[in-house]
């Protein structure tokens, strides 16, 4: 039971029927005004508190309609927090998760935002890692202009790679990626500068002073950091998702003719979005040379690019969450069961099978998947009734708003069915010898029910004629405000009581028919 | 141009093709990309050497010496790789098409379940033979055939002509059996194949056992002239991949030309001083975008609408 405090500040008592209830409510006192707070430079809320009536009893009630802030803080503030107190080899597992999550975030980017299928972007990382890193070793540059090298080196690799991306489509596209990252490999293993190091660039200079590296403030500074990577690639995440760009490319997705006659460009808005993917993967490709103050073509292998594209499609592509839920399940299984040696990447290949088995979109995805096969399932149920439930056809009834409706309707019907029970020809007769006045039960029972029924369904009786000797006619209601009755037939009745019966009949004519 | 150059050119075509036709038979009949064809790859390559340490002694105790060795020897390994092939093909089927296969978006699925089970099976040999390479006998023996002036390793000429064996017998049991007739209908249009009794459930089993096969006698005839380890799969599934593309997906045909210019290209490229080996993926790679931007669906794409 729950208290709801009327505006009229009356407690009345509702029935907890289903998880509504149970939910977290604001009960705002009539007439207050509600200072919410917006994002400076933005018209947006912080939260999305939205505010109901409730049907019932009119109460007003705010509640939070978009949860995800409040998960996503419950995850990453703790994590954040608890870095102080974590082993080792958890910082250097936590950084490393942090740094897939920000690659898998912008990957899903690409495959579900933009819906290019591309598995280039270990190819991505690893070239701009490499630009990022040469451009430090070999130019001397200092490592906070690594950032912006690796960026605009991702941009660039980027731009090549979107040229054929309109042409080919879907898994065409996906195959012709796949590829880069072995060729990447083969090509830089085979550069005659990097053979001496076997391909890898070392000595890469970092945010991380060398002193520190591998050491306990070293490893703690670099989860620290690679954590603000996590939150970087969420917020362009969100503001490439949830704003034009991605709107547009929503659009798109549903119906790409519509799409284009409301006047989104979806082409270019597809290759935008997937330019920013690239520059924000080379930035993270610099951020992974400086995080290991090298860089090896191990980047490029084809079992790394596996096994991220395994993080994306257990968490699943279409949302942020599914990014990082997927790169944590992996990272506990490869960091968690570290003893367990290349068994481990069995496992994850296992849950990969069965999550694409029995998930259609990873597992974020499992909730929607439910609901709709919820809503098949149920849907499925009601088209096997075939009994008409009072009137209301199981299709119908999901349209209908009041509810109440619908149970009336199935006590009218099962109340004119126990009613044709009682029309015989005694009944009948009895009407026709005395329609007003004190009669049977059945009769009783009948006229009552005549009598509440709504005026559409009514008949009326005109008298023509002086008082004296007066005829009677039968009309219908037409149930329309200011519409005239319409005449039933021509047929005269000379008496009041003729008429009377009449009506009756017509009246159980009109029940047995219904 | 040496004319030892198009021998070793029409060489990797051979193998190559067998990769690319069965990715590409795949997709035209199942609807399926199938990224385990590196681990049947390696499977067949596995098998065939575990298997010849038991066979290869018995053989060679009753008919060492005789004419019947070397055919012996290569009909029974290459029995072994096919059936290897053929049975690990029925896994796939197993695991990666009959539970997908009547489920929403099943082509993006089914690719990322058989990526699974590529993983999975890759690890699972690391684990068991561990990571050193391993070389597989040589079934041809070592020598070469003269003919008019050129030179023939035994190798080679073997590949060439078992590869034209192979899919010369496989297109001509496409064109005279009722299962090809089947295939050949699930190729051309599924719905109408479906529509005219045709189930894809059953008949993708057979299509998989024999694209698997193609890949088991590609693992024998490429670990001839290479080592065998458990990542040995890679590099033929991706370049099968890509001739598949390059050839246009579906089209057996399109598939042994584009082998063909690949297998070219690669003969170029590592010959031409200022290039050299290094530059051969990335040749290769460019070469491939570049047609696929001319022509989206390959060399011989014409399966725009019936795939979609």
């Amino acid at each position: 039971m729950n208290n709801y405090k009327l505006n009229t500040d009356k407690q009345i008592s509702l029935q907890s029927v289903g998880q509504t209830s149970k939910e977290y409510k604001i009960h705002p006192k009539t007439g207050s005004v509600w200072n919410k707070f917006r994002l400076p430079m933005s018209r947006r809320h912080w939260l999305k508190w939205r505010t109901h009536y409730n049907k019932k009893n009119l109460t007003k009630a705010r509640r939070l309609e978009d949860k995800r802030p409040l998960w996503w803080f419950l995850c990453l503030i703790p994590l954040g927090f608890s870095l102080p107190w974590l082993s080792n080899f958890a910082l250097s597992a936590v950084a490393i998760f942090c740094i897939y999550a920000s690659i898998n975030l912008l990957w899903s980017l690409t495959l579900g935002t933009a819906g290019i299928f591309s598995l280039a972007t270990m190819a991505v990382v690893g070239v701009s890692g490499y630009v990022a890193a040469a451009a430090n070793v070999y130019l001397g540059i200092p490592w906070p202009f690594m950032f912006a090298i690796g960026t605009i080196a991702g941009l660039i690799f980027g731009g090549f790679l979107a040229l054929p991306s309109s042409r080919l489509d879907g898994l065409y596209y996906a195959l012709l990626t796949l590829g880069l990252a072995e060729i990447c490999r083969v090509f830089i293993s085979q550069i005659r500068a990097l053979t001496p190091t076997n391909g890898s660039i070392n000595g890469v200079s970092s945010f991380i002073p060398e002193e520190w590296y591998l050491q306990r403030p070293g490893l703690l500074l670099g989860a620290i950091t690679a954590l603000v990577l996590l939150l970087l690639s969420l917020l362009i995440y969100r503001l490439v998702n949830g704003e034009t760009l991605g709107r547009q490319l929503q659009v798109a997705r549903e119906d790409e003719e519509f799409a284009e006659a409301i006047g989104i460009n979806y082409h270019s808005a597809r290759i935008k979005v997937f330019l920013i993917s690239c520059a924000g993967l080379g930035f993270i490709g610099a951020f992974y040379a400086m995080y290991f103050r090298s860089i090896s073509v191990g980047v490029f292998s084809l079992d790394q690019l596996m096994l991220l594209f395994a993080m994306i499609v257990i968490g699943g592509t279409e949302r942020a969450e599914g990014a990082v839920l997927g790169t944590a399940i992996v990272i506990l299984i490869d960091r968690g069961l570290f003893e367990l040696g290349p068994m481990r990447i069995v496992i994850i290949a296992v849950v990969m099978i069965l999550v694409t088995t029995y998930a259609s979109n990873g597992i974020t995805g499992i909730r929607q998947q439910f609901r709709n096969f919820r809503h098949r399932f149920q849907t499925q149920k009601r088209s096997l009734i075939t009994t008409k439930g009072g009137e209301v056809m199981p299709e119908e009834a999901i349209d209908i708003n009041d509810k109440q409706q619908i149970y009336s309707r199935r006590f009218d019907f099962r109340l004119r069915n126990h009613l044709k029970t009682l029309v015989t020809d005694d009944v009948i007769a009895e009407h026709k010898a005395k329609p007003l006045g004190q009669h049977s039960d059945a009769l009783s029972r009948l006229l009552n029910y005549f009598r509440r029924t709504d005026v559409l369904d009514k008949y009326a009786i005109e008298q023509i004629g002086s008082l004296k000797e007066a005829k009677y006619k039968i009309l219908a209601f037409t149930g329309i405000p200011g519409k005239p009755p319409r005449v039933v037939d021509e047929r005269i009745y000379n008496s009041k009581n003729d008429a009377y019966h009449a009506v009756f009949l017509m009246r159980i004519n009109d029940l047995l028919e219904s | 141009m040496d004319i030892s150059l198009i021998i070793y050119a029409l060489n990797l075509a051979a193998i190559y093709s067998l990769m690319a036709i069965g990715i590409s038979l795949l997709w035209s009949s199942v609807g399926m990309i199938n990224m385990a064809h590196g681990a049947t790859f390696v499977v067949s390559g596995y098998s065939t050497l575990v298997a010849s340490s038991w066979i290869v002694p018995i053989i060679k105790a009753s008919l060492a010496g005789t004419a019947f060795y070397t055919p012996v020897l290569v009909l029974s390994m290459t029995t072994v790789a096919l059936l290897s092939g053929a049975i690990f093909g029925a896994i796939i089927y197993l695991i990666a098409f009959l539970p997908l296969h009547d489920k929403p978006n099943f082509a993006i699925r089914s690719l990322i379940a058989t990526l699974a089970i590529n993983i999975a099976t890759v690890q699972l040999f690391l684990w068991w033979f561990g990571p050193r390479q391993k070389a597989l006998p040589k079934l041809f023996g070592f020598g070469r055939i003269d003919f008019l002036e050129f030179s023939i390793r035994y190798d080679q000429a073997a590949t060439i002509v078992g590869t034209l064996l192979l899919v010369g017998s496989m297109l001509l049991w496409f064109r005279n059996s009722r299962l090809g007739l089947e295939i050949r209908a699930m190729m051309q249009n599924p719905e109408g194949a479906a529509l005219s009794g045709i189930s894809i459930r059953k008949k993708a089993l057979p299509v998989m056992m024999l694209t698997g096969s193609l890949a088991g006698m590609a693992a024998i005839l490429l670990s001839q002239t290479s080592f065998l380890s458990p990542t040995a799969g890679a590099l033929p599934l991706i370049k099968g991949l890509t001739i598949a593309l390059l050839g246009g997906l579906g089209s057996i045909g399109g598939a042994m030309l584009g082998a063909l210019l690949i297998g070219i290209l690669e003969v170029i490229t590592g010959e031409i001083p200022f290039l050299g080996q290094r530059y051969v993926l990335l040749i290769q790679f460019i070469f491939i975008v570049m047609v696929l931007i001319v022509r989206p669906r390959g060399l011989g794409g014409l399966l725009d609408e019936t795939r979609k």
